[in-house]
């Protein structure tokens, strides 16, 4: 026997008990998972996009509510491209469309066909789109899967019949689930002559990306850059709710998750008070009766983080069926759900532990011995 | 069982406890538990404390093995002053060795793990730490109990898991709290019977509380007890 042992041992010997802790931070779990997966659903919609161009970093309009909203002008590309360090700089006009009901938020981006290679894009199947082809279109090959289309195929798009001359791929899930246009025809459809939504900026080799982007913000006051998704908060108000939204009810989450658990400790340390007792007077430290009962809650913490991941994906899979939401929710099993998964249930059960920990090391062991 | 027995080491000699004018109280002053009270016990010597219910046995006891502090007056137990003691956790898992009444062990515990608990914190790795636990529960008689739970096992078997539990680090002093107390008269012979082979394989003091009569006279010398104080004359007995 060692102690490790017999942490896990009083686990295992108690599954009602560890069972229903686990519950407890499972449902925090879900909870937070849930949270995240939705509101990272909600931003990758919105921000997505920026990942899609290989860019150094994406120049938008400053100020507005949804980066799709984003309004510039092909003047101010023409000013960009010339600003110093700047490489290369690619505008796109980007709208969204309800293809169907599974298909409600369809991004789709104009851009011309001589810029779809530099910006990341390869054809899959198919060929590009001619530069003034009114009826052509592409489409990404994760959204061309989901609704059977292949190169020659006709979808109704934009309100018309179009043909889909190609199929692309840009290894990124967001970018293979747009439509593209050619920038020229798909600028009239939206009456926008000369507009575009957003410029991807490539930098001079040597160039600094923070230098560039200071030069281009200074070059028109319309302007903001963006390098990160993390910035991205600084062109899009809607993110920035999202973000504050999902932070605010992972603390309650985890505060509740929190209170779960120390109940379920607390109720359990009633009937442990002569186990503690017996062993603080067989010469346990308390820094060893702490270190026995946080090593059980951390077991117990691994178990619920893998019980709230599975809850939490089995949530999603329901919630997706909601009507208000279909389409929406993209449930990856990326690491970071993992990751949060795991911290999440370590604070939830360090938080509802600490507490129940103090309060057996603070037994006195005679007073433990003397209980009936 | 004589009770007119000297001690059985001769080897070991001095003094392995000294209480001098130890008083405690609880309740803030209310409940007096010890009241002045004064002993000496010798290194190797059998010692049987009894008197009435509440005159402050188990007390006494809870000092002598650490677990709680008196207020005044001047212990020590095998060389270790009580009252300025740097490390109690490791006097009690080194130097004494307990045994109480009932609820002695850990009941989701086998007897081995049970015995190995104390051992935990200390040097032996977990070869010699399995080796020990063998060699007590062979001691004591419940070698093939190993793998059994308290719940598994008779009341006189727990006391007898939990005298080799109080042995696993080999204490100086063993003391036992009413040991025998709920245990039926052929489960007292056997315990009793155990403790004598215990003395003749090592040099260890015990100090024993008990109200049986039979009981205390096994020991080498009877301590009495009378509201907090050691009595010359068995009081009420
Ligand atoms: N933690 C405590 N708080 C308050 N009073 C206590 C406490 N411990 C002991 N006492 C009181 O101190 C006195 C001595 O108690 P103790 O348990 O030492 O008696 P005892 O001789 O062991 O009795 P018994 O034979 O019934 O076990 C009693 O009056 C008891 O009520
Ligand atoms: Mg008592």
């Amino acid at each position: 026997m060692s102690f490790g042992w017999l942490i896990w041992h009083n686990v295992w010997s108690k599954k009602v008990r560890s069972a229903l802790t686990a519950t407890a931070v499972a449902i925090g779990v879900m909870t937070v998972v849930v949270l995240g997966v939705v509101t990272d659903s909600l931003r990758t919609t919105a921000a997505g996009v920026l990942r899609v161009g290989a860019a150094d970093f994406t120049v938008s309009q400053k100020g507005v509510n949804d980066i799709l909203e984003s309004a510039l002008t092909e003047p101010l590309l023409d000013k960009v491209s010339h600003v110093e360090g700047v490489k290369s700089a690619i505008g796109v006009l980007l709208d969204t469309e309800k293809l169907d009901d599974a298909h409600p938020l369809v991004v789709e981006v104009g851009i011309k066909p001589e810029h779809l290679k530099p910006f990341g894009v390869q054809i899959a199947d198919g060929r590009a789109f001619g530069a003034t082809a009114e009826n052509e279109v592409m489409v990404g090959i994760h959204l061309a899967q989901d609704l059977g289309l292949r190169a020659g195929d006709t979808v109704n798009v934009t309100g018309r019949k179009m043909t889909v001359v190609g199929v692309f791929n840009t290894g990124n899930t967001f970018g293979d689930s747009t439509i593209m246009f050619p920038l020229a025809p798909f600028q009239a459809y939206e009456r926008q002559p000369g507009g575009l939504s957003l410029f991807f900026v490539k930098i001079d080799p040597g160039a600094k990306v923070a230098k560039v982007k200071t030069a281009v913000e200074d070059s028109s006051p319309l302007l903001v850059a963006i390098s990160s998704l993390m910035e991205f908060g600084r062109a899009d108000r809607s993110y920035q709710l999202i973000t504050a939204a999902d932070h605010a009810a992972t603390v309650v989450a985890i505060a509740v998750g929190a209170i779960f658990v120390m109940n379920a400790m607390v109720l359990s340390l009633v009937e442990r008070y002569r186990e503690f007792g017996i062993l603080r007077a067989i010469g346990w430290s308390r820094r060893r009766l702490i270190a026995l009962v946080f090593g059980e809650a951390m077991i117990i913490a691994f178990v619920g983080a893998a019980l709230g991941v599975g809850l939490g994906f089995v949530a999603i899979e329901v919630l997706q069926e909601l009507p208000s939401l279909k389409g929406i929710l993209k449930p990856t099993l990326e690491s970071w759900v993992f990751g949060r998964a795991l911290l999440t249930a370590v604070l939830v059960t360090a938080l509802g532990a600490l507490y129940p920990a103090l309060r057996a090391a603070q037994l006195s062991p005679q007073e433990a011995m003397r209980r009936e | 069982m004589s009770s007119a027995r000297t001690s059985t080491n001769q080897g070991e000699s001095g003094v392995a406890i000294s209480v001098e004018g130890v008083t405690k109280t609880f309740d803030g002053g209310m409940v007096k538990a010890l009241d002045n009270l004064s002993l000496a016990i010798d290194a190797g010597e059998y010692v049987s404390v009894t008197g009435p219910s509440g005159c402050g046995k188990s007390t006494l006891m809870h000092l002598l093995a650490g677990l709680d502090r008196a207020d005044s007056g001047r212990l020590e137990v095998s060389g270790e002053d009580l009252m300025r003691m740097r490390d109690p956790n490791g006097f009690r898992r080194n130097r004494v060795g307990l045994v109480f009444q009932m609820h002695n062990l850990l009941p989701h515990l086998d007897a081995k793990s049970n015995v190995m608990v104390p051992m935990l914190g200390t040097q032996r790795s977990r070869r010699e730490r399995s080796a020990r636990a063998d060699e007590l529960l062979e001691q004591v008689g419940l070698a093939e109990f190993a793998h059994r739970r308290p719940p598994q096992m008779s009341g006189g078997e727990r006391q007898r898991v939990a005298i080799a539990r109080a042995l696993a680090n080999d204490p100086a002093v063993l003391f036992a709290d009413e040991p025998t107390g709920s245990l039926d008269s052929r489960s007292v012979e056997r315990v009793l019977e155990l403790i004598e082979e215990l003395r003749k394989q090592r040099p260890v003091t015990i100090v024993m509380v008990t109200h049986d009569k039979a009981v205390a006279n096994t020991a080498d010398r009877i301590i009495y007890m009378v509201d907090g104080r050691v009595v010359d004359q068995p009081v009420g007995l």
